[in-house]
């Protein structure tokens, strides 16, 4: 059991950085993206800092919302831009995934300390036979894994978006009625 | 007169914060009530410090051994206690320049979470459950 659990997390290392290197060689290393991000990065931080000042001079509020609907535009484009590539690993990882979920079928991997709510169920007993809810499947912890050290990885590697990009809330998926903000 | 005694000051400010910039990430960490001109690193503070605890505290669950889900609130409980704690008492950092007080308890939390969960869940299965040597 605990040899399969090691062999989870090591898979998830490996995917993790895998993924990470494609994504590098699709994205990271490309000079749009490298342009676009710190274009980004620098409006995110100007913004920020103009906001803190608030003013009621007309022609100063025109000025930040020109900038804003600049940074839209770009925080978009960076969005598109890394798109394409999260659709080639994402094809590529599910591949991955469904060979492991074979090789894993109806395996134990692991026991659980806590019973899970009924929704997480679904994933943390799926393709296990009994009713011992306690019996954890290769996918629930493979996508704990998977949670907790992609991101670190990203995070050591740098290559996490900025909080200050991030926070401003402008990327592909914000819904508008919060760009509108 | 008053403009020479601010550029001074002005000047102490900036040699200030360039001796500040030397220092190592854990030695500011550690420094009590530090003065924090990037926030964006006093937020990394905060994120890698619940990693660490996450791994710990999943270690340290997995080897007592905590069952339940109330094990699990309890990890949550202590976790943002801690950052709490951490922020408010021994950095006394003024939440509001982060964005309120969930922004700085919610850095993190779920990467930690999960480090946690997979920390627990090895350490509890290898050592703890009835069928390990199938």
């Amino acid at each position: 059991m605990l040899s399969d659990c090691i062999l989870i997390v090591v898979i998830s290392v490996c995917t993790a950085f895998l993924g990470e290197g494609l994504t590098w060689l699709m994205v990271y290393r490309t000079d749009k993206y490298k342009k676009l991000k710190a274009e980004v990065e620098k409006q995110s931080k100007k913004l920020e800092k103009q906001r803190e000042t608030e003013t009621n001079d007309r022609v100063q509020k025109k000025k930040l919302e020109r900038q804003e609907e600049k940074l839209k535009t770009n925080s978009r484009d960076l969005s598109l831009v890394k798109m394409k590539s999260m659709f080639a690993i994402g094809f590529a990882f599910t591949a991955l995934l469904s060979m492991f979920n074979s090789i894993f079928d109806g395996r134990v991997v692991a026991n659980l300390p806590f019973t899970p709510i009924s929704f997480v169920q679904g994933i943390s007993h799926r393709n296990l036979p009994g009713e011992d809810y306690t019996h954890c499947s290769f996918i629930f912890l493979y996508i704990l894994c998977t949670m907790s050290i992609r991101q670190n990885i990203q995070k050591l590697l740098g290559l996490a978006p900025s909080r200050a990009a991030s926070k401003q809330g402008t990327g592909f998926f914000t819904p508008p009625s919060q760009l509108g903000r | 007169m008053v403009i020479q005694s601010q550029k001074k000051a002005a000047a102490k400010i900036a040699a200030d914060h360039e001796g500040k910039q030397g220092q190592s990430l854990l030695s500011k960490a550690l420094t009590p009530e530090f003065d924090w001109s990037d926030k964006d690193e006093f937020l990394d503070v905060i994120y890698w410090m619940r990693q660490i605890m996450g791994l710990l505290l999943g270690l340290v669950w997995g080897l007592i051994p905590l069952k339940g889900l109330l094990a699990l609130a309890l990890f949550l409980l202590v976790n943002v206690a801690i950052v709490y704690v951490y922020y408010n008492t021994f950095q006394k950092v003024d939440e509001e320049t982060y964005g309120g007080t969930m922004e700085i308890l919610k850095e993190g939390l779920m990467t930690s979470f999960s480090s946690f969960l997979v920390a627990w869940i090895i350490l509890y299965s290898a050592l703890h459950s009835e069928s390990s040597s199938s």
